[in-house]
């Protein structure tokens, strides 16, 4: 693989990744109206990971927001991942360590994140 | 309701006025919130990073499959970026929130004199060994780390300054929710010999992970209020991507004497709210 074809693969990726975070994220920006939800006056709900799935299913606005504030904040991520796959792909060992390592910081972010 | 088309209305003009003056929509985001909204400061970043991941991420994407971004130099400093952002996103819970709109008030002024100098940063294209140095097609035949970095035309130089220059961008866009190009772009254009439409599409790549990485641990800290950022972030992303097709229609230049006054007053005014 070229490295032209193989910036064509990871934008892709990127732009695949990047309208399906903004498409969640106009789905909670969507049950936001239909819950009448007031942005500026009503307090912010809290991210807890376990309640996800049950809001999400249940269609209530915060399980809709955080999936979209979550996919949208990891579609660089997705994008670091692809171009992970295509470096090891083309043997390019360097690179490909160093995306590894792009993502471990990611990875630590998340640790750090939920340590405080 | 009126309060969500307010916040989508107000993220499509900071994204359509980041986009035609290439500025990132956080410089205009967090006053935005902070002075217009009275939102926390910390707040108001953590929604900036938000906004910023999704416009970078769009147009990262069009810049890769044009072939325009450098993702192997992208990756190697946003390593740091990233690194450095992490570290900020820890320094951001743990200062006053005065003290970042004090030094959000300084990143205003800065960009304001800068625009109003009218400087633009010279496309160092250094052609000179880029032949035998890479093969773009392959990129295989380098010998060093370094050169294996170039792209088509032109060398990367002083990756060390770079590196440094990354981990002040990643600091600063972590503490301030911006996306640090006024930072890596004139660094990778003048310092590391990057043409500049090169230098401006890696940034622009770059700034995705680095405010993923800071975005994270708001996101995880309760720093993101998603009622707020999930309108101002679709506004922003629809008006960039507006102003991106209409860019050539504006007079830039009356715009631009616009915005340095509009940067100077809010400035002033991010000062006072640091101070008092």
């Amino acid at each position: 693989m070229n490295m032209h074809s193989l910036d064509r693969r990871v934008g892709l990726t990127l732009a695949v990744a990047a309208a399906g975070s903004m498409c969640l994220l106009a789905a909670g920006v969507a049950t936001m109206v239909a819950g009448a939800v007031q942005p500026l006056t009503d307090p912010a709900p809290k991210l807890d990971p376990g309640r996800l799935g049950s809001d999400v299913a249940a269609l209530r606005a915060e399980g809709w927001l955080w999936l979209g504030l979550i996919a949208v904040i990891l579609t660089p991520a997705v994008r670091v991942a692809a171009s992970l796959v295509s470096f090891a792909a083309a043997r390019d060992w360097r690179q490909t360590a160093i995306a590894f390592a792009v993502l471990a910081v990611v990875a630590l972010s998340v640790v750090v994140g939920y340590g405080g | 309701m009126t309060d969500l088309l307010l916040l989508v209305g107000c993220g499509s003009a900071a994204g359509a006025l980041g986009a035609l003056l290439g500025l990132g929509g956080g410089i205009l985001i967090v006053p935005l919130l902070t002075l217009g909204f009275d939102l926390p400061f910390r707040e108001a970043v953590g929604v900036s990073l938000v906004c910023v991941i999704a416009t970078s991420s769009a147009s990262a994407s069009v810049y890769l499959r044009r072939g325009i971004a450098n993702l192997r130099l992208g990756m190697t400093l946003e390593l740091f970026t990233a690194a450095a952002a992490l570290v900020g996103g820890l320094i951001a819970f743990a200062l006053p929130e005065r003290v970042l709109a004090i030094l959000f008030a300084g990143l205003l002024a800065y960009v304001a004199i800068v625009m109003a100098r009218g400087r633009e940063p010279e496309a160092g294209i250094d052609l000179a060994g880029a032949a035998e140095a890479v093969d773009p097609a392959t990129g295989t035949s380098q010998s060093s780390f370094v050169d294996r970095l170039a792209g088509e035309g032109y060398r990367v130089r002083n990756l060390g300054w770079g590196v440094a220059g990354s981990m002040v961008a990643g600091l600063l866009s972590a503490l301030l929710g911006i996306g640090g190009g006024v930072v890596k772009v004139p660094l990778m254009n003048q310092v590391m010999r990057v043409p500049l439409r090169v230098a401006t599409a890696t940034s622009n790549l770059m700034i995705g992970v680095t405010a993923s990485s800071a975005g994270l641990i708001y996101l995880l800290r309760g720093g993101i209020d998603p009622y707020v950022a999930a309108p101002t972030a679709l506004g922003v992303f629809a008006g960039a991507g507006v102003a991106s097709r209409l860019a050539h229609r504006v007079d830039l230049g009356l715009l631009r004497t616009a915005f340095v006054v509009i940067l100077a007053f809010t400035a002033i005014q991010m000062l006072a709210r640091g101070v008092s």
